[in-house]
């Protein structure tokens, strides 16, 4: 049944997929213990004639308390043993260190992504600038945000580099789902949450919303991009050159409407 | 003799119903077997009803896009295109009203409402509920309630569309079928709080002479915990409601953070500081318990039904108790594992992670227990004991499939997932639906005074079985394939194309399960009129209730009670039956021992001759 499961390409998705194997063949033997017994009993203690007798019996305290304390301990067993991979994955002091850190903000229904430019810094954001054509709401009198770049249901990633996203959302709460990647985090208005995630293996992905937002809820579709490095700073500097142009035009025309562009096709759109 | 007793009482019982108006009678009545029947028909009504809307959502996922036959030209045009197809905007408050219609006006009205109100009295030898009059009230509240959440459907927008759950901002923005969606869980909260507050005192209060709180049979025990879990919970799921009803209608912020992005609404009145998040916990910790509010009477009903048709005393009737006292405590402490991925603090991700690890203990020990009944028992297979052996193995599939879930690394992937919507279908429909099934047909006698019909019930049971698993475990395969709960159209997904063929079976399946519960209705309402007439004691089972006529008058019993002795007395050998009632004293089973052994004795003699 666990062939289903997607291609996993992230790094401690392995982890978590031998979790899931685990609880998997523990539930599975747990159910056919089960299911054998009651079986048999069915079988076996029917009624076959009236007047037949069941057993006068009320329990016995050994057995009561021999089934409290084994399934006590095994599942106290799976508690610690998963909460090991949950602290890698998901604590923010065993992170490892970011290579790229890119935010992630979910509009009702789509991603955007944005890219701190070639010097590195995100230009400083405030919740008041935030609007349909500034979703971050980066600061416009900031020079760091000037060179700042988004992206609308497109993020390119270089393959083997661990990617530090800071997720939150602009209007209501939407989750953040790769399912290669064996990630998912709600995007919650108000609020910052980081994921991090490292892929092993270059290649087109899909990220979905995995919470209801509304009736486009199933159109809130993106394309993942893991990129060879040299592919992604190819990619980069794309991106990077158009959106210098587009600055240093004469009037930057604003960003259309972002509704109106293509699901998959990666987009620059200017902040200002 | 009990045949000429019941005439007697039936003559009495006639007198009563003459007595009273049609209307106190049939519809304002205060008698809680009447407030059970009333549950019981405007539940099933609602089942109806939200299964319908189930299969409209299947009919969308299993063909995108295409009209519903038949009948989809006849539908509104605000739920259906030029085509006939489910619109994006309907399949939204499709999910929304199947969910809240099956969880609080179709499981809670079943389990609490009907055979609460209709087992504890007579279970407990008592003549009524020790509020009569509040039953009332929390019954009528229930089809008002029904009654606003369904007018959403007249309003511009529609029923409300946030899903169940309705998570804000997005169900503080939406329109007016969300407000109404409100008020009516508001109004069905108040009536599971008045419920919860008479079971409560009528088990503490009115049980019959001799009964002591551990001579309670298990379906008993569980409604009283069920109760007090509802007076616990309830009240929080209220002020939540009532905050949210505030930040919908009035624009305050309680859940809404500041400077929000919305298209539909003008979001300048709304001050912001308010937490998504703070909606969710007091949410689950409502709705969590509320899981056990739906389970825990359908354990104690299987516990007796298993009882009675394996004629052997409950396995660990004790350690059942406390199991479920169990699942009561712990219950109200895991509600954090429903917000694993939410943003909250990882570090209770991790505590809630081993609660809710730990809240599977009590639920194995139950397990266990039932098989221990089972062992070495004399089952009889009649349609109660069909459904209730159904319920073990399939809540012992909503169980193991609970462990993925609990697993705070397996959750991350499978959150949101189909994964989840086969668990909560396993437990609600394989659990719940199964035991309520169990529920009818055992009482149903004991209800109508008449019975059922067998070779109905059993074919209605193994369609329902086979169609119900075919249905959603398949599900499963889905979750861990990644299809995410609530999207309107999977083929939008590269990665969820090659499920499509599967999404169909599922579909196929659902129709099939969807029309056997036809069969259940014709069952239960022919044999209502036509069926043979009940004995009193037609399972020769042990509890308060068969000791009342068949149907019950109002005021229930026609004999003097004193409970001697435990509900489980099957296969005792104090007796030469192989049941041993509450009530029977000491001195008349001796009586009865020997009346049985004359008899014996004459067959004997009277054997050579013929």
């Amino acid at each position: 049944m666990l062939d289903w499961l997607p291609e996993n390409v992230s790094v401690f998705g392995e982890g978590v997929d031998h979790l899931f194997t685990l609880i998997y063949y523990i539930s599975v033997a747990i159910f056919i213990l089960v299911n054998v017994i009651y079986v048999a009993f069915i079988i076996r203690y029917r009624r076959k004639r009236k007047g037949d007798r069941a057993y006068y019996y009320h329990g016995n305290n050994l057995l009561e308390f021999s089934w409290t304390a084994l399934p006590f301990v095994l599942f106290l067993f799976l508690a610690f043993y998963s909460d090991g991979i949950w602290e890698s994955i998901k604590y923010s002091d065993k992170t490892p260190n970011p290579d790229l850190v890119v935010e992630v903000m979910g509009q009702t229904y789509m991603w955007h992504f944005r890219y701190p430019g070639s010097d590195g810094i995100f230009g400083r954001r405030e919740a008041r600038f935030m609007g349909t054509t500034n979703p971050f709401g980066i600061d416009p009198d900031d020079p760091n945000g000037k060179d700042d770049y988004t992206t609308i249901n497109n993020l390119t990633i270089p393959v083997n580099k661990t990617v530090l996203v800071h997720l939150s959302s602009m209007d209501v709460i939407h989750s953040f789902f790769l399912p290669n990647m064996r990630v998912k985090q709600d995007a919650v208005p108000g609020q910052w949450v980081d994921v991090w995630f490292n892929s092993v293996k270059t290649g087109k992905y899909e990220i979905a919303c995995a919470e209801l937002c509304g009736s486009g809820h199933y159109l809130m579709r993106a394309v993942l991009e893991v990129k060879s490095q040299s592919a992604f700073d190819g990619w980069l500097d794309e991106q990077y050159g158009g959106l210098l142009a587009a600055l240093n035009a004469p009037s930057a025309v604003p960003a259309t409407a972002p509704a109106a562009q293509d699901q998959s096709a990666p987009a620059a759109s200017p902040t200002h | 003799m009990e045949a000429v007793l019941s005439t007697e009482k039936h003559a009495l019982a006639g007198g009563h119903a003459h007595s009273e108006s049609f209307i106190r009678h049939y519809i304002f009545s205060t008698d809680h077997k009447m407030i059970a029947k009333q549950f019981m028909f405007t539940a099933i009504f609602f089942l109806f009803i939200g299964g319908a809307f189930a299969l409209f959502i299947r009919w969308q996922l299993a063909y995108p896009g295409q009209p519903i036959p038949l009948i989809g030209k006849l539908l509104p045009s605000t739920w259906v295109n030029g085509q006939g197809a489910v619109t994006a905007e309907w399949y939204t408050q499709l999910l929304t009203m199947h969910g809240t219609i099956m969880i609080f006006a179709v499981i809670i009205p079943l389990l609490v409402g009907t055979f609460g109100n209709f087992a504890i009295p007579l279970m407990i030898g008592a003549d009524d509920m020790a509020f009569p009059f509040l039953n009332m009230v929390s019954f009528w509240l229930f089809p008002l309630a029904g009654i606003i959440m369904m007018s959403g459907f007249f309003m511009e927008g529609g029923m409300a569309a946030a899903g169940w759950t309705s998570y804000p901002p997005l169900s503080a923005i939406a329109s007016t079928g969300q407000t109404l969606w409100i008020v009516a869980l508001f109004l069905i909260g108040f009536s599971s709080i008045l419920g919860g507050v008479n079971y409560i005192t009528t088990i503490l209060n009115m049980r019959a002479p001799g009964m002591k709180m551990f001579d309670m049979p298990m379906t008993v025990w569980a409604v009283f915990i069920t109760a007090i879990i509802i007076t616990i919970g309830t009240p929080v799921l209220a002020s939540a409601l009532s905050m949210l009803f505030m930040d919908n209608f009035l624009s305050t912020s309680f859940f809404m953070p500041a400077h929000l992005t919305v298209a539909t609404r003008d979001m300048s009145r709304t001050a912001g500081g308010g937490q998504p998040l703070l909606w969710q916990h007091l949410f689950w910790f409502y709705s969590h318990p509320a899981v056990y509010i739906m389970i825990l009477p359908g354990m104690g009903v299987v516990s007796d039904v298993l009882a009675t048709f394996s004629r052997k005393p409950l396995y660990g009737y004790k350690a059942m108790v406390f199991a479920i006292i169990a699942i009561a405590f712990l219950g109200i402490i895991v509600w954090g594992h429903h917000m694993f991925q939410s943003g909250m603090n990882p570090l209770l991700g991790t505590t809630f992670m081993v609660s809710t690890m730990v809240i599977a203990v009590p639920s194995a020990i139950k397990t266990f227990n039932w098989l221990g009944t089972m062992w070495r028992g004399k089952m009889e297979f009649v349609t109660p004991m069909l459904n209730a052996v159904a319920f073990v193995s399939m809540f012992v599939i909503g169980g193991l499939s609970g462990i993925f879930m609990a697993s705070t690394p397996v959750d991350v992937f499978i959150h949101d997932t189909y994964f989840i919507v086969g668990h909560i279908h396993y437990v609600l429909f394989g659990g719940s639906l199964f035991a309520i099934f169990a529920g009818l047909h055992y009482w149903f006698p004991k209800m109508s005074g008449r019975m059922y019909n067998e070779r109905l019930g059993k074919l209605h049971f193994w369609i329902t079985f086979i169609s119900f698993n075919c249905t959603f475990f398949p599900m499963h395969i889905l979750g861990i394939g990644g299809m995410m709960r609530r999207i309107y159209d999977p083929t939008v997904y590269d990665f969820l194309k090659p499920f499509q063929p599967m999404n169909e079976f599922i579909t196929i399946s659902a129709i099939v399960l969807g029309f056997a519960q036809f069969i259940l209705v014709y069952n239960l309402l022919h044999s209502w009129f036509y069926g043979k007439k009940a004995k009193r004691n037609p399972w020769r089972a042990n509890t308060l209730e068969w000791q009342a006529p068949s149907p019950p008058p109002h005021g229930n019993f026609d004999t003097e009670l004193r409970v001697y002795r435990g509900p489980y007395e099957y296969s005792s050998p104090d007796s030469v039956q192989d049941y041993l009632p509450q009530t029977v004293s000491p001195e008349e089973l001796q009586e009865q021992n020997e009346r049985h052994r004359q008899r014996l004795a004459q067959q004997e003699h009277a054997q050579p001759v013929a």
